[in-house]
């Protein structure tokens, strides 16, 4: 076997182990490498920066299940702790049933930490089936959807969700979407009929899709995997806002070490083939 | 290092090495995981839609308000169960019907606004465009983009004349979004991988805060 054949059959094994090294290493030993926020970042930071701490509640759909956590929930996470650290009142709700649990999860966190009062500056919707009836429901009204919380108290209750009936109570809608049901149903269903403004949080692998949402205004910005998270926090830690964690922007120098060598083997495996080729 | 005393992190951490444990080659281990995990997550569903969806949306209108109305769905419901009996199985056509009619009746609409009436706005060049030089430059490019596009999908006519090297500059967008979309999808994989890292040796082993 000759060079050419040798570079073109490297073991899967090892291509695993370098990139699982190139992750670790910078896991441990942080290199602090600079993170840049891209403008369809920024354009969702600011939508909600432009918010008064008085302003209509901020609409947060959790759209995501534990596989996606590690690219949206930072995002999630980093939402609630910009609309507390402004004073901006939240309302969230789930279009998967799993959301619910992630929702739940960072609510028990993040309220806590600014002493937040459920039912005064945030109220849990809790999850409900069929998205897009759900999403065309609330443009109606919001309690023939969700006549109670997720914990059974009735919206008429809460002094939060009591004087709220539809999209023209709410400034900002933002999906942290991992598929379908998720942006594209709020946009859909929403956005397209009830004209509210959208923001988005989408996994990586549907970032490209949502750019000619993006360049025709449907979308206010979009948050894209886990490098909008870490953008997303880092331009809140730059405006002086606390952070309940910063899991994103930790990861984001084992994200630039694993991309670096898949670039590299791309490259390697390339030049092995052209050489072959030439050969031939 | 601070390993984790905790069962749950555990176990989570022990099947995160028995799914990656595939890297190496199929074996009992992650034959395991993987049966384990398939069918904890049909209970799990099982379990979630009914105290979700059926319970809060059907057993406690129809049952404990008396909301009548709610037989319908109820009844539309059942009829998916006849699937299973080949006698009157053809049955299940008419809440398929029903979901069907809904949904086209409901979607083609809301795809028709938000998928073409909007996104034609978004690629036409307007004067407001052009007040910025970059942000013109852009629009422009991504008119030629869509035209050149949908030239290559148009094969109504022998790509020849004029048509050929439109259609030619279509296939350099399309690439372009293929390889968008696969470097997107790449730095998808990693965040996972980095995820399940940060939790092993985070959560688990207490290396990393």
């Amino acid at each position: 076997m000759n060079f050419a054949e040798r570079i073109t059959k490297i073991p899967r094994q090892i291509i695993y182990a370098v990139i699982a090294l190139a992750i670790i290493i910078p896991l441990i030993a942080p290199i602090g490498m600079a993170i840049n926020v891209m403008p369809q970042t920024q354009k969702l930071i600011d939508a909600i920066e432009s918010l008064p701490p008085d302003s209509k509640p901020v609409l947060i759909s959790c759209d995501f299940d534990p596989q996606s956590m590690p690219e949206l929930y930072p995002m999630l996470e980093a939402a609630l702790n910009h609309c507390f650290n402004k004073g901006i009142k939240v309302l969230v709700l789930a279009l998967w049933p799993q959301g619910a649990g992630m929702a739940e999860m960072a609510l028990k966190k993040v309220p806590e930490a600014y002493n937040r009062k459920y039912g005064e500056d945030y109220v849990f919707l809790g999850y409900k089936a069929g998205a897009a009836a759900v999403v065309l429901g609330l443009g109606d009204n919001f309690k023939n959807v969700f006549p109670a919380d997720y914990y059974n108290k009735p919206l008429d209750s809460l002094p939060l969700t009591a004087h709220i009936k539809n999209y023209n109570d709410i400034s900002l809608v933002i999906s942290f979407s991992a598929g379908d049901p998720g942006y594209r149903t709020w946009l859909l269903y929403g956005q397209a009929k009830f004209g509210f403004k959208l923001g988005t949080g989408v996994t990586a692998v549907s970032a490209a899709d949502t750019y000619p949402y993006l360049n025709s205004g449907q979308l206010t910005g979009v948050f894209a995997g886990m490098k909008g998270a870490a953008e997303y926090e880092t331009a809140l830690a730059k405006k002086g806002y606390t952070l309940t964690s910063r899991n994103a922007t930790k990861a984001m120098d084992a994200q630039s070490l694993g991309h670096f060598f898949i670039m590299v083997f791309i490259i390697i495996g390339n030049v092995g083939y052209f050489l072959i080729r030439r050969k031939k | 290092m601070n390993i984790s005393t905790d069962i749950l992190v555990w176990i989570s951490s022990l099947l995160t090495l028995f799914i990656f444990s595939f890297i190496f080659r199929d074996n009992p281990f992650y034959r395991f995981a993987e049966h384990l995990f398939v069918g904890t997550s049909a209970g799990y569903f099982i379990a979630l839609s009914y105290h979700n969806v059926v319970y809060p949306n059907l057993i406690v209108p129809l049952f404990k308000e008396g909301q009548f109305l709610y037989v319908i769905p109820l009844i539309l419901g059942i009829l998916y169960i006849t699937r299973f009996i080949p006698q009157i199985s053809w049955l299940v056509r008419i809440p398929i019907a029903f979901l069907l009619g809904w949904g086209s009746g409901v979607a083609i609409p809301a795809a028709l606004q938000a998928d073409v009436v909007k996104q034609i706005q978004g690629t036409m060049l307007t004067r407001s465009v052009f007040q910025r030089w970059d942000n013109g430059l852009w629009a422009t490019i991504i008119l030629i983009g869509v035209v050149a596009t949908l030239l290559f999908f148009f094969f109504s006519r022998e790509r020849k004349g004029v048509i050929k090297p439109i259609a030619n500059l279509g296939i350099i967008f399309i690439m372009l979004g293929f390889g968008a979309s696969f470097g997107y999808t790449v730095m998808a994989r990693i965040s996972l991988l980095i995820g399940r890292f940060q939790f092993l040796l985070g959560d688990w082993l207490g290396i990393i805060k």
